[in-house]
């Protein structure tokens, strides 16, 4: 199926699109965290009053207006440069970039596309420092094999929470969250309001993503899930406007299907 | 037992702890830098619960002192298939809102001694709304604001018998 050296490239690019969809995107709306604005960290550094001093000084400065640009600006060409493939300094510099975006927006900006974002650089950067060791090949065979694990658990543990909650299994979950999405709420007519249709959307939902572990039946297994995976997050940002999601998870794509031929 | 069949018996007995994680109950470790470092420990329950929704509302007096009605500040907006690309608006939007459910929590949270006005949420929330009226401000003059925090119970209205907190009277003084 994929080689390699195909899936390294895959990953580099997916990655590099994914982070470049984000970094434009707080360059964009980089005026809201500037200095008496709403997310002003004149007022946000009380987060960090139980720091120690220097910790407190050092993202003072990270957050001034015109180095948290400069940051953004630079960020922005280290995501381009994936497209030639990553480094161990590149691979650095993005897990710390990311890192210091994260506490500036307290911990998360957009929950889980953060968290999947945060797993592809930890594979990337446990491929580039254990290449030092162990060679380049087991090195991102362990990257991505930190990947996989970690997006597997993302789609059963989802699918889990769902098949415990009796609002999900019997359909009063869906419409309820889609009525309070950001495009909602749905037209007093909408199909998501029937309930056999919200039971049927909602059990599909929650049978896929328990099943997730199967792709590591083989690479024509994960290449159906993944695929159905891209038509999910499609929907959520459809419904949701999670547009992140989408490119944060397709780039975990190619360490699923080399993965599962790997067993 | 061969090295396949080994690898896959981990991995379904990995799958098979992550499943107890959620039927068993287990302590929750919390601090200031692990609040702040979340996204390194995900956390992958998406839209698991149906729970109280927790909204911001705001109102306005003008120069006559007279308040008007509450007014939602849900974050809503016009699907565009480019927003796939680039969506700026609506995740600042859906990052401003978390912000609210974190002042709720806060607020839930909150010993006897604490004061709400001391929390980060509460004035960042409070310059949230200073930046939503600054529209309303151009159009109408606006002397004083108050905005409020409803704990809305699942599929029932947010009437004010749902606020939790709801702020003093505050001057305007523009925009932040």
């Amino acid at each position: 199926m994929l080689n390699l050296a195909q899936t390294v490239r895959a990953l580099e690019c997916l990655l590099a699109i994914s982070l470049l969809v984000q970094s434009l995107e707080f360059l964009r709306i980089q005026t809201i965290t500037q200095r008496g604005s709403v997310w002003d960290w004149q007022v946000q550094q009380a987060d960090l009053a139980h720091s120690a001093n220097w910790v407190q000084r050092l993202f003072q400065l990270l957050y001034r207006d015109a180095v948290h640009h400069t940051h953004l600006i630079m960020r922005v060409a280290l995501a381009a440069s994936l497209f030639y493939g990553v480094s161990l300094v590149s691979s650095i510099l993005l897990f710390v970039s990311t890192l210091v975006i994260l506490i500036r927006w307290r911990g998360a900006f957009n929950g889980g596309s953060d968290f999947m974002t945060v797993v592809i650089l930890t594979g990337i950067l446990i491929a580039q420092v254990a290449a030092i060791w162990v060679g380049p090949v087991l090195a991102w065979k362990a990257g991505l094999w930190y990947i996989t694990i970690h997006t597997m658990s993302s789609y059963f543990l989802s699918g889990s929470v769902k098949l415990l909650s009796s609002d999900w299994r019997n359909g009063q979950a869906l419409p309820y969250f889609l009525d309070g999405a950001v495009y909602g709420p749905l037209q007093p007519d909408s199909l998501f309001r029937n309930k056999p249709v919200a039971i049927l959307c909602s059990w599909t939902f929650i049978l896929w993503e328990c099943s997730f572990p199967l792709v590591l039946v083989g690479p024509a297994w994960a290449i159906a899930w993944c695929l159905c995976a891209a038509v999910f997050h499609f929907l959520v940002f459809w419904h949701f406007g999670l547009n992140r999601f989408f490119w944060a998870w397709i780039a975990s794509f190619p360490a699923i299907i080399y993965c599962s031929s790997q067993l | 037992m061969s090295l396949p069949s080994l690898s896959l018996l981990l991995v379904g007995a990995y799958f098979i702890f992550l499943l107890a994680t959620l039927v068993l109950r287990s302590r929750t470790i919390s601090g200031p830098w692990l609040f702040l470092l979340r996204s390194f420990f995900p956390n992958w329950r998406f839209y698991h619960r149906v729970g109280h929704l927790r909204l911001l509302y705001v109102r306005t007096a003008g120069a006559d002192a007279q308040w008007q009605a509450w007014q939602p500040m849900t974050p809503r907006a016009k699907r565009r298939p480019l927003q796939l690309l680039h969506n700026p608006e609506i995740n600042l939007a859906l990052a401003n809102q978390n912000l609210v459910e974190h002042l709720t929590t806060d607020i839930l949270d909150m010993t006897e001694e604490q004061n709400v006005r001391e929390f980060v949420t509460y004035q960042l929330v409070m310059r949230l709304v200073r930046h939503w009226l600054k529209g309303q401000a151009e159009k109408q003059a606006i002397t004083q604001y108050q905005f409020q925090i409803r704990l809305v119970p699942p599929f029932e209205e947010a009437t004010e018998e749902t606020a939790l907190l709801t702020s003093p009277a505050l001057r305007w003084s523009g925009p932040c």
